[in-house]
């Protein structure tokens, strides 16, 4: 198998990111090209570094926005960057470059929910559907031509964390799909097609602005608990409330059936339409 | 507590009760999104708190790291 491409960068993290580390790393000898993995963000349970080491894949640690920058623009090789669940701008002034191409998994159905977080706000927005792009990098954030999209439905009961899972592996299934399209430059990308109403989901922003109104429908609130909902990984603070004139933090949530309902302390139950309970644990701040 | 803990790593990850190492993580039994599951399920059974810091491999290498985080936890 033939590609002009010398060199494989691949910069993420997470479920993904290894698998996409492997699959690259067991193509290398259809095609020769040397394969590295850059961390730019760190993660507690992180295996990807694990990975380079059993299989002896270059490994560097980039934290800085601007030492990777300016790592990259140094390449002079043909290269293809590898861009899975990875947070960094690459500039324009590398986007550009001809001898550089970049894909990147974005984790919605472009041209909607472009930006940070998609697996929340399809959650909170109450999309049924959503699913995955791989598209090339142009200097707009998720604005360039698609090479393939694979979609998924939303449970009524889906987390985002879980959510997330299957974007993840549907991203490595498109992956595979597409890779010797890539590398072979014969992928049939199309345009995005914006529309005017476009919107970019910035990092700061938080569905339902970070506040939990109890006065909502228990749907609603539910959907805005399970639309924020990463376990421990930080990505939004915890929701706060108010409750009985004070604020309160929800610290957890569940969908109960009423014979499950338990008396303890800063807890409450809200009914859902269908006789079901939510419970939420909070904290008085 | 030690039973509840089995039943909820069986329930998520039934792979973690017959694992006789020392890095479920790195050795592809667990994973960091069943590792949410886990947490969750634990907070709630033991009414408990476990704060992002004690979300680590090594908190997670084993059934008996698990049920050492718990048994602290709920001590506490």
């Amino acid at each position: 198998m033939n590609t002009n491409f010398e060199r494989i960068v691949i910069i993420g993290y997470g479920k993904a990111t290894g698998e996409i580390l492997k699959y690259t790393d067991d193509r290398r000898a259809d095609y020769g090209y040397t394969l590295q993995f850059i961390e730019h963000e760190l993660h507690a349970l992180s295996v990807t570094g694990q990975i380079c080491e059993e299989r002896g894949i270059p490994f560097a640690s980039m934290p800085d926005k601007r030492e990777l920058g300016d790592y990259l623009k140094k390449i002079q090789e043909k290269t293809l960057i590898v861009s899975a669940s990875n947070n960094f701008l690459f500039p324009a002034a590398l986007v550009e470059r001809e001898n550089i191409t970049i894909i990147n998994f974005h984790n919605a159905l472009l041209p909607d929910y472009p930006g940070r977080n998609a697996p929340s706000w399809v959650i909170y927005q109450g999309e049924e559907r959503t699913g995955i792009t791989w598209h090339y990098v142009t200097a707009g954030v998720d604005e360039g031509n698609i090479i393939i999209q694979k979609s998924c439905e939303i449970g009524p009961d889906t987390k985002a964390y879980e959510l997330t899972e299957v974007l993840m592996d549907l991203a490595y299934e498109g992956f595979g799909e597409c890779f010797d399209a890539v590398l072979q430059e014969t992928a049939a990308a199309r345009p995005q097609g914006f529309s005017r109403e476009r919107r970019m989901y910035r990092s700061s922003e938080i569905p339902g602005g970070g506040f939990l109104d109890l006065q909502e429908p228990t749907e609603k609130i539910y959907r805005l608990l399970r639309s924020v909902d990463y376990g421990k990984s930080g990505i939004f603070p915890p929701l706060q409330m108010e409750v009985s004139g004070a604020r309160a933090e929800a610290l957890r949530y569940r969908k109960i059936a009423p014979e499950k309902r338990q008396v303890g302390a800063d807890m409450m139950y809200l009914p859902f339409e269908d006789g079901d309970l939510l419970k939420i644990k909070y904290r008085m701040l | 507590m030690e039973e509840k803990v089995l039943e909820i790593l069986e329930e998520y990850c039934e792979e973690a009760l017959t694992y006789d190492g020392d890095n479920m993580m790195e050795e592809g039994v667990i994973d960091s999104f069943t590792v949410i599951n886990i947490v969750s399920e634990l907070e709630d059974a033991f009414d408990i708190e476990i704060d992002a810091k004690y979300v680590v491999a090594e908190n997670f290498r084993n059934k008996e790291a698990i049920i050492e985080l718990v048994r602290q936890l709920v001590e506490d």
